[in-house]
């Protein structure tokens, strides 16, 4: 395995993470709410939808016959418009202009929204919330998956499942120290390398484009960073106004 | 599918952003091919300070 497939998979381990923390949240609240039985069921239903999602649109980009140049130029496009998503989201909140993701927040707001929820109102909260965290796995699987390996890709994004899972369940509780804005910032550096590599590459030619070849990835990844950090300071706000609820 | 949509390419501003980035850089790659992704880089972090600065 070489140092881009190690990358990918690392990216995608970290998103899926990032993902699974959200999920397991609001499985955890569901299950407190109308037992484990009930929530896991939900969670397992949305699960399965994510991998029927994976298997069907993976086997049917591997029947796609067209120009390789092509597929990566639409991957990269693609990494590139949902890594700056991300991007700018851990900017912000390194700057204290969005709130900081909150867990133990999330967790107490979907516990009091279930207060009166009946079983089957919550079965479809954690059905659904486990489904939207899911869909952004299925989106990265798919796209990375078909770059380096559908089985390299999968196995990153269900390793990442088990690890948190695991984690959840062994504190029974709200994963509230996962540094989750340093994780998606992380992976926002890393899929813009990626998609900058692959979409210039693939339209233009990857040797013409990048002629250090895949150690361009870590200069990228680097550039990403650093670049990334300075637009979060350039932007702080002042403490007051980040007591206050950040700004816009 | 709106939600799915919103998920894949994110809001008018992102896919702006994208657009315009990967334009300069094949502009760029006309007249010097070895600067090309390196100015995606630079319209990339551009865009990330103008949508977090918004």
């Amino acid at each position: 395995m070489n140092a881009t497939q190690w990358g990918g998979m690392s990216a995608i381990f970290l998103a899926s993470a990032v993902e699974w923390v959200e999920a397991f949240t609001i499985v955890l609240a569901v299950a407190l709410t109308i037992g484990w039985k009930r929530a896991a069921s939900a969670a397992l239903a949305a699960l399965g939808v994510v991998s029927v999602l994976v298997a069907v649109t993976g086997a049917g980009l591997s029947i796609v016959q067209t120009d390789i140049n092509r597929i990566r130029a639409a991957i990269g496009v693609f990494l590139l418009l949902f890594g700056l998503r991300w991007y700018v989201k851990a900017i912000r909140r390194y700057a204290g202009r969005t709130a900081l993701h909150d867990e133990a927040r999330e967790f107490s707001e979907t516990r009091e929204h279930l207060a009166h929820a009946e079983t089957r109102g919550a079965w479809l909260v954690a059905f659904k919330g486990v489904l939207l965290e899911g869909l952004e796995v299925w989106l990265l699987v798919v796209a990375l998956g078909h770059a380096l390996s559908y089985v390299q890709a999968s196995g990153s994004a269900l390793a990442a499942l088990f690890a948190v899972t695991g984690a959840g369940l062994m504190l029974r509780a709200p994963l509230t120290r996962v540094p989750e804005n340093t994780l998606k910032f992380t992976v926002a550096c890393a899929l813009l390398a990626f998609g900058s590599f692959w979409s210039l590459g693939g339209l233009l030619g990857e040797r013409a484009i990048w002629p250090l070849g895949d150690a361009t990835l870590l200069l990228l990844v680097a550039a990403y960073a650093a670049g990334g950090r300075l637009i979060a300071i350039r932007l702080r706000l002042p403490a007051a106004a980040v007591a206050n609820g950040g700004g816009a | 599918m709106k939600k799915l949509l919103r998920l894949i390419f994110g809001d008018i501003r992102n896919i702006i952003s994208v657009g315009a980035a990967i334009a300069l850089a094949y502009a760029v790659q006309r007249w010097a091919p070895d600067a090309a992704g390196w100015a995606l880089v630079a319209a990339l972090l551009a865009a990330g300070f103008w949508q977090a600065a918004g």
